[in-house]
């Protein structure tokens, strides 16, 4: 059982830190919320879509998406704060093993992304016209991709050495991914070689998924979407569990104490 | 009754460098051996190896009989391990850490609070365990790390440097900490810079350039020396140890940064002649053999022996 119990810990206490990281919780919530209303509300008032749905009614999903991808890839990408500090070294010393590390942080980072989704998902009414059979749908397919956004993030975490900050993350990774997934725009209007990398990136079917369950038109069928956000999930999982190194941090380790020196001796001891 | 570690050639090589060439090991159970040596000499290498941490790259270990490559899981569940850095989280309350780490021990619920409770009460972290770490002092925090380390009462402690930055009464906290554990059976395996720690432990290794150069208890250790040390500082310092030697008092002679450490067996009083008439002599004392002598002793003899 000490694989439960440590996915238990590793959960809690990702959970704790998140809640008092006041300022990056707060950020995680502020951005897709600034995205919703400055770019949603402006693009509003220029497009016109094929679909006929107004422009913020249909950036919803993907402002959803942007929630999740953000929330969950980076919690999950802290794993190198903890390795240059020495954390991920205590997890990986613990009986339960990789795999129950990469589970644990899998966990705790898609339940930060789902509470960041989460707020955004509950303005839906707000934005278009969401039936309640439809919730319980909509929170599955959200909960569906972030945990994909937490594997990626476990993934990027995999063999980085240390994250100077997450900028770099957000610009080279994570924004090309919604970009290219058609959570802003329709990707069908896309050059051949974007839209070759549209239809490769995983992002693209979790978009798509959630359209479905929040009731708006999709490009895809739900099964292939489901296919593609499960798959994609398991297979991150797969390569970062053969890619994650525990010796990283570890190897050359080397003392970094003192020379050896005449102190005081620890006299009688009992 | 198996041993708490056998190791036979456990070496490990980062790319060219030779971490750890091939240590023989044999720590009964119970016992408290503590490793010494220079930076660089392996001890760490040696730790993470016997921790599961590393693979090695040649030799076998096996602790309370189970093989540190091919049994992880059920080395990890007799294992404390403190490592050379800290390892608290300062956004955690010193409560919160102990819970996860017990957790990560694979204790649960009633277990794991009783436990954090115990480990709270040993350590006299009562009035700091709503604190959060990062608010602690580093001497609080690495009582919290070693509380952490040992809340599961594991069978084997392996703690590298655990008492380095530390005052001194955080250091007897620690130590008597620590005692506490071994009266209950726990074997220890110890790290440190600190040679007067090592004077307790029940056998002492010394490590250089990845090798055992010397392995026995502190008091055999010392007495290879000799029943004394002479120490001679200034320019006549290398002639009078030369002279100590022809005298055939000196068992030893080695160099320090300031000088040099004779090590004298039998009768004094001739060297002590001797060395009011040397000329060039700043300073000239005699006192007990210490683990420091055998630390400067034994290291330069393996890097002399290493660089020919």
């Amino acid at each position: 059982m000490s694989g439960w119990s440590a996915v238990h810990g590793i959960v809690v206490r990702d959970l704790t830190r998140s809640t008092r990281q006041t300022s990056r919780l707060v950020g995680g919530i502020a951005r897709p919320f600034m995205w919703l209303l400055l770019v949603g509300t402006g693009f509003n008032a220029i497009t016109r879509l094929e679909s006929g749905i107004p422009y913020h009614a249909y950036v919803f999903p993907g402002i959803v998406m942007m929630a999740a991808l953000f929330g969950g890839a980076l919690t999950a990408v802290s794993t190198v704060y903890d390795r240059e500090f020495g954390m991920l070294r205590l997890m990986l010393a613990s009986p339960a093993g990789i795999p129950a590390v990469l589970a644990g942080r899998a966990l705790a980072a898609t339940l930060v992304g789902m509470l960041q989704g989460g707020i955004v998902l509950a303005v839906a009414p707000l934005v278009l016209v969401l039936a309640p059979s439809r919730w319980p749908g909509a929170v599955a397919a959200l909960a569906a991709v972030t945990a994909m956004s937490a594997l990626f993030g476990l993934l990027i975490a995999a063999r980085l050495r240390s994250v100077e900050n997450f900028a770099g993350i957000i610009n080279v990774v994570l924004f090309p991914l919604l970009f290219l997934s058609g959570a802003l725009y329709p990707t069908a209007g896309l050059p051949p070689a974007l839209l070759l990398l549209a239809r490769a990136n995983p992002v693209t079917y979790a978009v798509d998924l959630l359209r479905h369950a929040l009731g708006q038109p999709a490009e895809r069928a739900m099964s292939v979407d489901l296919i593609v956000v499960i798959g994609s999930t398991v297979l991150a999982f797969l390569v970062t569990a053969l890619l994650f190194d525990p010796e990283q941090r570890l190897a050359g380790g080397g003392g970094r104490g003192t020379t050896p020196a005449a102190v005081p001796h620890r006299g009688s001891r009992p | 009754m198996s041993l708490a570690i056998e190791a036979e050639g456990l070496g490990r090589d980062y790319g060219d460098v030779r971490a750890l060439d091939a240590l023989d090991l044999a720590v009964a159970r119970g016992e408290m051996v503590g490793l010494l040596g220079p930076n660089g000499a392996g001890k760490t290498t040696a730790m993470l190896l016997l921790a599961t941490l590393l693979s090695p790259t040649r030799g076998r270990a096996r602790v309370f009989g189970h093989d540190v490559v091919g049994e992880r899981a059920a080395v990890r569940r007799r294992l404390g391990l403190l490592f050379q850095e800290t390892s608290v989280d300062g956004l955690l309350t010193a409560e919160e850490n102990l819970l996860f780490a017990a957790r990560l021990a694979g204790l649960d619920g009633r277990l794991a609070r009783a436990a954090v409770a115990d480990a709270i009460g040993r350590t006299g972290l009562a009035e700091r365990a709503r604190r959060p770490a990062r608010e602690l002092s580093g001497g609080w925090r690495r009582l919290l790390d070693i509380a952490r380390a040992t809340l599961h009462h594991p069978d084997l402690l392996i703690l590298d440097e655990p008492t380095v930055g530390l005052d001194p009464e955080h250091r007897e906290a620690m130590w008597s900490l620590l005692d506490a554990h071994r009266r209950e059976g726990t074997t220890v395996v110890f790290s440190t810079h600190y040679l007067g720690e090592a004077e307790t432990a029940d056998r002492v290794v010394l490590l250089a350039h990845g090798a055992v150069v010397a392995e026995d208890t502190p008091g055999t250790l010392r007495a290879e020396l000799g029943d004394g040390i002479a120490e001679i500082e200034g320019p006549g310092a290398e002639r009078l140890a030369r002279a100590l030697r022809g005298l055939g008092s000196a068992r030893v002679v080695f160099r320090t940064g300031r000088g040099y450490r004779v090590g004298i067996a039998g009768e004094r009083e001739p060297v002590i002649e001797l060395a009011g008439k040397a000329p060039g002599i700043e300073r000239f004392g005699l006192r007990p053999t210490s683990l420091e002598d055998v630390y400067f002793a034994r290291t330069q003899d393996a890097g002399e022996a290493a660089a020919r």
